[in-house]
């Protein structure tokens, strides 16, 4: 019964992305973390929140986390008490699927510091965000309106291996900062960039 | 480097991929082109992308290794094909691609010479693996000869997007972008398909929908869901014929949404510092202007440079006023754009509140409502601080204090400063801010230029009131902005609330009861008219109006007989599911320009709706050699009818129907 439900509920994503817009609702969402707990969006009303997609085996993911890019955007976030979901849209044995320890695993060995990776092998999240590459992120305020969507920074584009990514320009550190000076954010909506988020097809 | 040569070779294999550079020569003279390639041979099922990659994925790079008198030419992309990761949509290339480069060498580079290259790419399955190899050719002097991969690299030019040769547009309709050409060879076309160079444009994965008309075709294609505003419409379109693909450039400017931005930010300086000049002679602060100069002469004694100096503070303080308004504006308006307002005139809502103001300021210059509390004396304030201090901060007080006199003039700056980008505001506020200063500024430096100002009287009220004119042209010029975003019925709402605020402002200004309940009483009705004119003002765009045009079904009958009468006929052959009919109606068609000259011309116009594909309606469509649509005929009084072309332009149209007799 419970796989026939999965399956309806896969027909049902299936159909087609939702798409979501800058400063209207972030559409919420519950997932379960890699210890077992649920998490929805809706609890963190009150303060931001970072999304980020993300697949370890992605090259372009691995190389954020290589040059610690991505875990010094993290810091950033987490000294400014803006919460960060880590979300892996990988759908089981697809590259990126992880159990929950090797997620646990792979935050230890990365250094990372999101509050919650959550983990969505169904996609469900992923597709109501349009979620499209790893990574893809997105930056949600206290109101839980969408303020940014896009790439981590401008590095994205053709020769991405070749560029130093510490001197590339944050575009999520810059939007936490101009939401928190109350300032309009200078770029809402880039380009995501890098590998395809591994859907079930 | 040095050792380049030794490791490097022109073929490298990497895990399913292998690269191999390619010149269409072995040998070339100083001074010439060569043609070069980078092929990618990819293992079954594994791809590697386009320019723009789609929604995931990169395209290759390629960083030359050349002495410096040879140089590279961008990458010359092949044309992609779509290639669906479900449910996602990428651009690239399956198998095998060439990626080609044009090398120019000058007179005096030093051939042989070899030609080197550090390319990295993405091989791409499932997952996608990056890749870097270096690749290097030697190129030894001679005359050019033909290599072996000459064949392969011209076939591969002519895969690379060629300048459209006609003529196309591009339209926006409705959350979709229509394409329209005419191509050579029309009939031979199948199908065509567009790519978008930009992420922000077009939607990757929806199906685009091609029509094929007699001699143009049209290409709906759906907006992206993330939309990025774009100067222009830039991609490649795939037209196949017979199995064979070939690839065209287009690159179409979009209009700009942005209506409002035809202010020069000079002269909307010059207005600001003017204003602040103007402010000097309303009645509140005319008086004091001669009052506080002679104050600045009598406390610095004969010293004319102290007189300077305490009028220069003076000015500081009048400034830094203006500024800390500017600054609060500033952070008002980001406020207000944070929880979503739009301070554009594009907003139907922000216009009509900016009408209402202006209506309101003129209103208060033309009669004797004050606004805010009774005027202070500003040469009562006195402080007990060090001169300089004093003059600094009267002259923050002049701002502060003679702002129910000023708040007008201020209301209208505000008004434009908050259409304006945050640094415009500034410089507003600083133009205003100099202006109103600068009189005390030069008075302060020769006092003796006080014998020549007028006295205060009379004059200043009625100046006052001549003010009243500019605010109503003001609110005029508005009103007209208005009606390009609502329809008549909703001007006339607005024009009623300006009437309503008008009527309460007069009881408020009548209203000088000694009872306080009266005046509380008659504040009442004010504030409801205020409420109730609020209410009034539209909130969305609205359809316009547009003269009517009497609409006739077609039928054959009709026809005859509107013949018979020589009247002058336009028949439309339409359908709801042509696109270019469609596009058609909406640019030229249905345009105000359009519909008049139909009306005054007394054209009947005839519509003959296929949608269900009618027989009557075929029958006439075989009449003119036709099998679809679009067809626009156009009966003189006499003879045969004129055939207009398939894709209408607003210019076009008028011109048949200015001709027609």
């Amino acid at each position: 019964m419970r796989n026939f439900l999965i399956t309806i509920l896969f027909i049902f994503v299936q159909t087609g992305f939702a798409f979501v817009e800058i400063d209207s609702e972030a559409p919420n969402f519950e997932l379960t973390d890699t210890y077992g707990n649920k998490v929805s969006l809706e609890s963190f009303k009150g303060k931001k929140v970072v999304l980020e997609w993300t697949n370890h085996g992605c090259p372009f993911v691995a190389k954020h986390y290589k040059t610690k890019n991505m875990q010094s955007t993290q810091e950033l976030a987490k000294s400014q008490e803006v919460v960060w979901l880590s979300i892996i849209s990988s759908a089981p044995g697809t590259q990126g699927y992880v159990t929950q320890e090797e997620a646990n695993e792979l935050t230890i060995t990365r250094e990372a510091s999101p509050a919650h990776v959550l983990l969505d092998p169904t996609g469900k999240a992923g597709m109501l965000y349009s979620a499209k590459t790893t990574p893809h992120m997105y930056v949600i305020n206290e109101k839980g309106l969408l303020k940014y969507q896009g790439a981590i920074d401008d590095a994205g584009g053709r020769g991405f291996m070749f560029k130093d990514l510490l001197e590339a320009k944050n575009y999520v550190k810059n939007a936490i900062r101009e939401l928190n000076q109350g300032k309009r954010i200078t770029d809402p909506v880039t380009k995501p960039y890098g590998c395809s988020v591994k859907y079930a097809g | 480097m040095i050792s380049t040569e030794a490791f490097s070779s022109s073929i490298v294999d990497a895990s399913d991929s292998r690269i191999e550079i390619l010149t269409e020569s072995n040998s070339m003279q100083p001074g010439d082109e060569l043609l070069v390639g980078f092929k990618f041979t990819l293992s079954s099922g594994w791809h590697t992308y386009w320019e723009n990659p789609g929604d995931a994925g990169e395209g290759a790079s390629i960083k030359w290794n050349l002495p410096s008198d040879v140089s590279a030419s961008k990458i010359l992309w092949p044309g992609p094909e779509r290639i669906p990761v479900e449910p996602l949509m990428t651009f690239g290339y399956e198998n095998e691609v060439v990626l080609l480069t044009k090398i120019y060498t000058s007179e005096t580079t030093a051939i042989p010479v070899t030609l080197n290259a550090r390319v990295s790419w993405y091989t791409c399955k499932e997952i996608c693996i990056p890749q870097e190899a270096e690749v290097s050719i030697p190129i030894n002097l001679g005359n050019k000869t033909s290599s072996a991969s000459k064949g392969l690299l011209e076939q591969t030019l002519k895969q690379v997007p060629v300048k459209f040769n006609g003529t196309y547009r591009v339209q926006k309709l409705d959350g979709s972008y229509v394409l329209q050409g005419e191509l050579e060879e029309h009939d031979q076309h199948d199908s065509i398909y567009f790519f978008p160079k930009d992420y922000g444009l077009t939607n990757y994965t929806e199906n685009q929908l091609y029509e094929k008309n007699k001699d143009t075709f049209s290409l709906q294609i759906m907006a992206s869901e993330v939309e990025i505003e774009k100067e222009s419409f830039k991609g490649v379109i795939a037209v196949k014929k017979n199995e064979e693909v070939t690839f065209i450039e287009i690159d179409y400017p979009l209009a700009s949404k942005n209506i409002s931005q035809e202010f020069n930010i000079l002269t909307l300086i010059v207005f600001a510092f003017l204003g602040g000049l103007i402010l000097n002679i309303m009645p509140c602060v005319f008086p004091i202007l001669s009052i506080k100069i002679l104050r600045f002469v009598e406390k610095s004694g004969d010293s004319t440079y102290k007189t300077l100096q305490q009028g220069l503070l003076f000015s500081v303080g009048v400034i830094v006023s203006f500024l800390t308004i500017a600054a609060l504006l500033i952070t008002l308006k980001s406020g207000g754009e944070s929880i979503g307002w739009g301070y554009q005139l594009q907003s139907p809502v922000v216009v009509s509140l900016l009408f209402y103001l202006f209506v309101v300021l003129g209103f208060i210059f033309m009669s004797n409502v004050v606004l805010g509390s009774s005027l202070a004396r500003l040469s009562s304030i006195s402080l007990n601080k060090s001169d300089s201090i004093e003059s600094f901060l009267t002259g923050v007080l002049a701002v502060i204090v003679a702002s129910p006199c000023t708040a007008p003039f201020m209301g209208s700056a505000i008004g434009f400063a908050l259409l304006q980008p945050s640094f415009y505001s500034i410089l507003i506020f600083l133009g205003l801010g100099i202006g109103f200063s600068l009189p005390y500024l030069i008075l302060s430096a020769k006092p003796s230029l006080l014998n020549f100002l007028p006295k205060p009287g009379q004059w200043m009220e009625t100046f006052k009131q001549f003010m009243a004119f500019p605010m109503w042209a003001s609110a005029l010029w508005l009103l007209w902005v208005l009606s390009n975003q609502v329809n008549n019925q909703e001007i006339i709402q607005v024009l009623v609330g300006a009437l309503m605020i008008t009527s309460g402002l007069w009881l408020i200004e009548k209203n000088n009861s000694e009872r306080n309940w009266i005046r509380w009483l008659v504040r009442l009705p004010f504030l409801l008219l205020l409420i109730f004119s609020l209410w009034l003002i539209p909130t969305s765009y609205s359809d316009l109006d547009e003269p009517k045009q009497d609409q006739l079904a077609y039928t054959p009958k009709l026809l005859e007989d509107l013949r018979k009468e020589n009247a002058l006929v336009f028949l439309n052959f339409t359908a709801d599911w042509c696109i270019t009919c469609k596009v058609n109606e909406a640019v030229a068609l249905k345009t105000s320009k359009v519909r008049k000259l139909i009306v005054d011309k007394n054209i009947t116009y005839l519509e003959a709706d296929w949608t269900r594909k009618d027989p009557i309606i075929s029958s006439a469509l075989e009449q003119y050699g036709r099998t679809g649509l679009p067809l626009y005929l156009l009966f003189p009084s006499k003879g045969d009818p004129l055939i207009l072309p398939e894709i209408l332009t607003e210019d076009i149209l008028l011109s048949y129907l200015t001709e027609v007799q």
